[in-house]
């Protein structure tokens, strides 16, 4: 399969009064069209930032300063900004984590799905958007949608915000969606819910998906193919089910570990210590000062980014030497 | 599944579309329940219809020494004069009604004037980060600092002469207007910083959103509230100022206000005490209501009471 996002060395810094955070620094990515693809590390690894970074929205005082993004043939770095408010919504879409902000409070859910179905694209008349929207509520699979269109969003449940928050998304059948913990702020029932309607509306859509997560049970049941970072960088990418049972990199089974288990009744293990500092990140590999395994080198040299076989690739010094365990 | 089920256990409801409750609604219903609010909002309803109307039952025009010629100057309470003349024969009852048209539109007009500055400023000091917003940053704090009064005493005399031309009542309301918005410009921009890092402003950028239509559908709209509050507020402020501003001898004199009449009042007041009595009976009132009106919007806008 072709790639529909190529992501090069992406480096995104953020230039704070404190110094600079180096919160994406080299994050390679390929996105397959149709794929769903997993960025999966903890909170403040990068993920969100790299998302930020391809649809180019990223805060200030956050600047793309380095690194190739090109979606479709096109590179979205060079873009004029006017072109790339174009590709936003219509090419590459998002869904955001926290479905309570993700609304307007001040706009009914109609007028906000007009508002995402005509943005940049006025040749959609009002009457049309609004059938349009209506249909989008039923194909997310929210019911009374004529009712609904009329509400608040503070009238809305947390699950049906979200629900909402996904249709704008699609309102304008975007090739690819960028779903950022779209269910961590939901509780566990709707949570599976919404990802059930994830994976539906990415079949009907035809889309490709890229869901950034630190759930690794999220991973295993959404994504065919999955990257990892840790500290801006990519640690490790692999095809979901060869990351899971044959990881070649500490920090994956690190992760791993850290995922309860019915079937197995043990101590749940977290990962010991902290993500690093991004201002002044660890010399050589960024994972040394917390990984079990780590040598004299790893505090010297950064590893290189090595193929392990075909589609997987891992950034380790020791990959050869370990053995590491997967899922059993 | 679930919506099935939903429907299925849940009793038919009514066909009828519901328009939903809008924020506004809500506010409303909340506000209706706050006692001080409500008289204050009816305090200053009563002011506006008097300002409105009232002229057409005023006994005498503005500033018309009439009685004087009917030696009725310096006259008490009676049937004739309900409020009183002072020393020059003013009706002052005429007057205070002409004052109260004069005293809301200075109040209204010059914080329209306030607001729509600080709206505009606050909103581009909010919005634009680094060089732009910290110039206007700066100007802001300039306005904020300066002691306003002084450079209203000092500009109501450098265009007086504009005073004479009949523009006495809207020279004040420039100046109020020119110099009160920088409080309201603080708040906006902290509003704005707030707002600004809210998801869904995010989510609008992912949508293709330009920076104008965020900036104005979607951050301004969301920082309103305050400064409804802030302009109900500073109605009374400017109304007091202008008490002030002609309390001092600054104001024009040919211009019927409540400030004027106080001025003249406080000259005699130990012959005619009700010269400044009434008038500031007026002021002391409508200040009162706007204050109130102010903290109940406040409450009933604040969105961590919200239901």
């Amino acid at each position: 399969m072709e790639d529909l996002l190529k992501v090069e060395d992406l480096r995104t810094y953020f230039f704070t009064e404190a110094g600079v955070v180096k919160a994406v620094d080299g994050i390679s990515l390929d996105v397959r069209k149709g794929e769903s693809h997993g960025l999966v590390g903890e909170s403040g690894s990068g993920k969100s930032v790299t998302a930020l970074s391809v649809m180019r929205i990223v805060p200030k005082p956050g600047k793309i300063v380095g690194g190739k993004i090109s979606f479709d043939g096109t590179d979205l770095l060079t873009l004029k900004e006017d072109d790339m408010r174009r590709v936003r919504g219509s090419k590459i879409a998002m869904v955001f984590q926290d479905p309570i902000s993700s609304l307007d409070p001040l706009y009914t859910v109609g007028k906000q799905l007009i508002e995402a179905i005509r943005a940049n694209n006025e040749t959609v008349s009002k009457e049309q958007a609004r059938d349009m929207a209506i249909s989008l509520l039923s194909n997310v699979e929210i019911s009374e949608p004529e009712r609904r269109f009329n509400q608040y969003p503070h009238e809305l449940s947390g699950g049906m915000k979200q629900r909402i928050a996904i249709a704008r998304a699609l309102a304008r059948t975007p090739t690819l969606l960028f779903a950022d913990e779209p269910t961590t702020n939901l509780d566990v029932t709707i949570q599976a819910q919404v990802l059930n309607l994830m994976k539906d509306l990415k079949k009907n859509f035809n889309m490709t998906l890229v869901l950034i997560t630190h759930d690794m049970g999220i991973i295993a049941e959404m994504t065919s193919r999955v990257t990892v970072v840790y500290a801006g960088q990519v640690s490790e990418s692999a095809e979901t089910h060869t990351l899971f049972y044959h990881p070649t990199h500490p920090y994956t089974e690190a992760l791993l570990k850290a995922v309860p288990r019915l079937d197995k009744r043990k101590q749940l293990q977290s990962v010991g210590g902290n993500i690093p500092n991004l201002i002044d990140p660890p010399t050589g590999c960024r994972f040394h000062p917390r990984c079990p395994y780590a040598i004299q080198i790893c505090k010297e040299k950064v590893p290189d980014y090595e193929e392990v076989e075909t589609d997987h690739f891992v950034a380790c010094h020791r990959w050869k030497e370990l053995s590491l365990v997967g899922v059993q | 599944m679930s919506q099935l089920t939903e429907e299925q256990t849940a009793p038919p409801k009514r066909v009828h579309r519901q328009r939903s409750a809008t924020q506004w609604a809500v506010a409303w219903r909340r506000f209706k329940r706050n006692k001080s609010g409500v008289a204050g909002l009816a305090i200053v309803i009563a002011f506006v219809v008097f300002a409105i109307f009232g002229p057409l039952f005023a006994p005498y025009p503005p500033r018309s020494t009439e009685s004087l010629l009917q030696g009725q100057a310096g006259q008490p309470p009676s049937w004739k004069h309900p409020f009183g003349t002072e020393i020059n024969g003013i009706d002052v009852f005429s007057d205070s009604i002409w004052g109260a048209r004069n005293d809301l539109w200075i109040g209204v007009a010059a914080t329209a004037i306030a607001t729509l500055i600080g709206l505009a400023v606050g909103a581009l000091a909010g919005y634009s980060r680094g060089v732009i917003g910290g110039i206007l940053l700066g100007i802001i704090q300039f306005f904020f600092v300066i002691p306003t009064l002084l450079l209203i005493l000092l500009f109501s005399r450098v265009f007086q002469v504009l005073v004479y031309q009949g523009f006495g009542v809207n020279l004040i309301v420039l100046i109020l207007g020119l110099f009160g918005w920088p409080g309201i410009s603080f708040v906006i921009r902290g509003e704005i910083f707030r707002v600004r890092e809210l998801e869904f402003i995010q989510a609008e950028k992912a949508l293709g959103a330009g920076n104008l239509r965020i900036l104005f559908r979607h951050i301004v709209p969301n920082v309103l509230t305050p400064v409804i509050v802030l302009a109900s507020l500073l109605v009374a402020g400017n109304i007091l100022t202008e008490v002030v501003l002609f309390f001092l001898g600054f104001g024009p004199a040919n211009v019927a206000t409540w400030g004027e009449l106080i001025e003249e009042g406080v000259q005699y007041v130990s012959v005619y005490p009700w010269v400044a009595l009434f008038p500031g009976l007026l002021v002391v009132t409508l200040v009162l209501g706007f204050n109130l009106l102010g903290d109940g919007l406040a409450d009933a806008l604040n969105p961590r009471l919200r239901e």
